[in-house]
């Protein structure tokens, strides 16, 4: 059992994900925002297992995602496909200091990439009725989020992208692309 | 026999990975369609320990109460009164159920709150979800043991509600921030500040007269629509205890 888990330690993570989002811990955040979860887990796996995989995980993290909130007209699957994509090309360098603020950098962006295409669509759908600059405000909601993600990315995906290397090294981990 | 085995290893579908991401997009699949009724299913019971105490409830039980028992007998009275003069629809008996809060998502886009009761209680898609001081949204789904409320404030919720002063319709339009636009679709509305908003009698969604709000601010008129801030009477980012109200409207 200890084995699977030093193994799969990326997908029991994964599984876990949903649960952190629902679990909503108030205590961290800023506004009664959190920072974006997901992206924590989706840098470090993709940056290990390259832009397809990125791409594939980023889709079923917004299946997921999606599931367990109720906005039905509005999808986050966009924003984690395009970072999961963006986060595998990416290598951070290897001075702590740098790679650090790396992280906090490029979560910060990919918060800022799904934040602002989730605030389109509503704007999109609202644009018919005229209400739509009723929702301009909101906009607190992304700043607030990318400040979150930055702030915490370089503590928690440091950490994850360690793990998830030691723990690639130990199994064949599932690979959807020919790299 | 000759090579048989080689080429047929070449193919997708002997290959282990392909299978593995079918059944894992399968399974994505069922949780979306599920509307993650597994999940929310999961959390409940690894959630389950942190759960508020019964202590809370009662504090807020008995504060409520207070309040509302000195209230209670006068506005009964007025309310038949009223209704019988406009010839309004009376309002039932409803029956409640009292739930906990075990996820609360109060900020960013995603509003929502979900419950410790679910289908097996007899939650129905639709019920009203009533805590201190008023509305709070509607339960949008429900799973086994949970059910799922979308805020008043969630860019997705639409409701009919009622000003009292000026006696006018209007629709309360959640906006992904803590304060909803009131529209009213009369560029001669005088809405003001401090104006007091509840549940429309005209709703077929909600029960009437529910209080909802108090006017924060009025916007410009555009396009023969008055918009106005409103200010929330319940605060779901405190409540551990809700009433889920079961009839349906």
């Amino acid at each position: 059992m200890h084995k699977f888990f030093k193994k799969k330690l990326s997908m029991v993570i994964f599984i876990f994900i949903p649960i952190i989002f629902l679990w909503h811990p108030n205590w961290i955040g800023f506004l009664h925002i959190q920072p974006y979860w997901p992206l924590f887990w989706l840098l470090p796996w993709s940056m290990i297992n390259g832009p397809i995989n990125g791409s594939i995980f980023g889709l079923f993290l917004g299946l997921i995602l999606d599931s367990v909130t109720l906005d039905g007209n509005f999808t986050q699957i966009p924003g984690l496909i395009l970072s999961g994509i963006w986060f595998g090309r990416i290598n951070i360098d290897s001075d702590l200091l740098v790679g650090h603020f790396q992280y906090g950098l490029v979560c910060s962006l990919g918060s800022l990439i799904c934040g602002t295409l989730y605030f389109l669509q509503i704007l999109i759908k609202n644009f018919s009725d005229g209400t739509f600059l009723l929702f301009i405000p909101s906009v607190q909601n992304i700043l607030a989020e990318v400040f979150l993600t930055g702030f915490f990315a370089p503590f928690i995906c440091s950490k994850l992208f360690r793990l998830f290397k030691y723990s690639k090294e130990k199994s064949t981990i599932i690979n959807f692309s020919n790299k | 026999m000759l090579d048989v085995r080689g080429i047929s290893t070449s193919r997708w579908w002997h290959k282990k990975k392909t299978w593995m991401l079918i059944g894992v997009f399968l399974f994505l699949v069922f949780v979306r369609i599920s509307k993650g009724s597994f999940y929310k299913d999961f959390y409940y019971f690894i959630s389950k320990p942190f759960w508020p105490g019964q202590f809370q409830k009662e504090v807020i039980v008995k504060s409520t109460e207070q309040e509302s028992l000195i209230k209670l007998n006068l506005l009964e009275k007025d309310n038949i009164r009223l209704r019988e003069i406009l010839n309004l629809q009376q309002s039932s008996d409803i029956e409640t159920v009292s739930a906990a809060v075990i996820s609360r998502k109060t900020g960013s886009w995603w509003r929502q709150l979900i419950l410790n009761k679910g289908s097996i209680d007899g939650v129905e898609v639709g019920s009203p979800v009533i805590g201190p001081g008023g509305l709070l949204g509607r339960v949008e789904n429900t799973s086994l043991f949970t059910s799922s409320v979308k805020l008043l404030t969630s860019p997705e919720s639409k409701v009919g509600v009622w000003v009292d002063r000026i006696q006018i319709n209007g629709l309360l339009v959640g906006a992904g921030y803590d304060y909803p636009n009131l529209i009213l679709y009369s560029k001669d509305a005088d809405i003001k500040v401090g104006d007091y908003v509840s549940s429309s009698p005209a709703s077929t969604l909600l029960p009437p007269n529910i209080p909802i709000g108090i006017v924060l601010s009025v916007g410009e008129t555009f396009q023969a629509k008055k918009t106005a801030k409103i200010l929330l009477l319940a605060k779901p980012q405190a409540i551990d205890w809700v009433q889920i109200l079961k009839e349906k409207f």
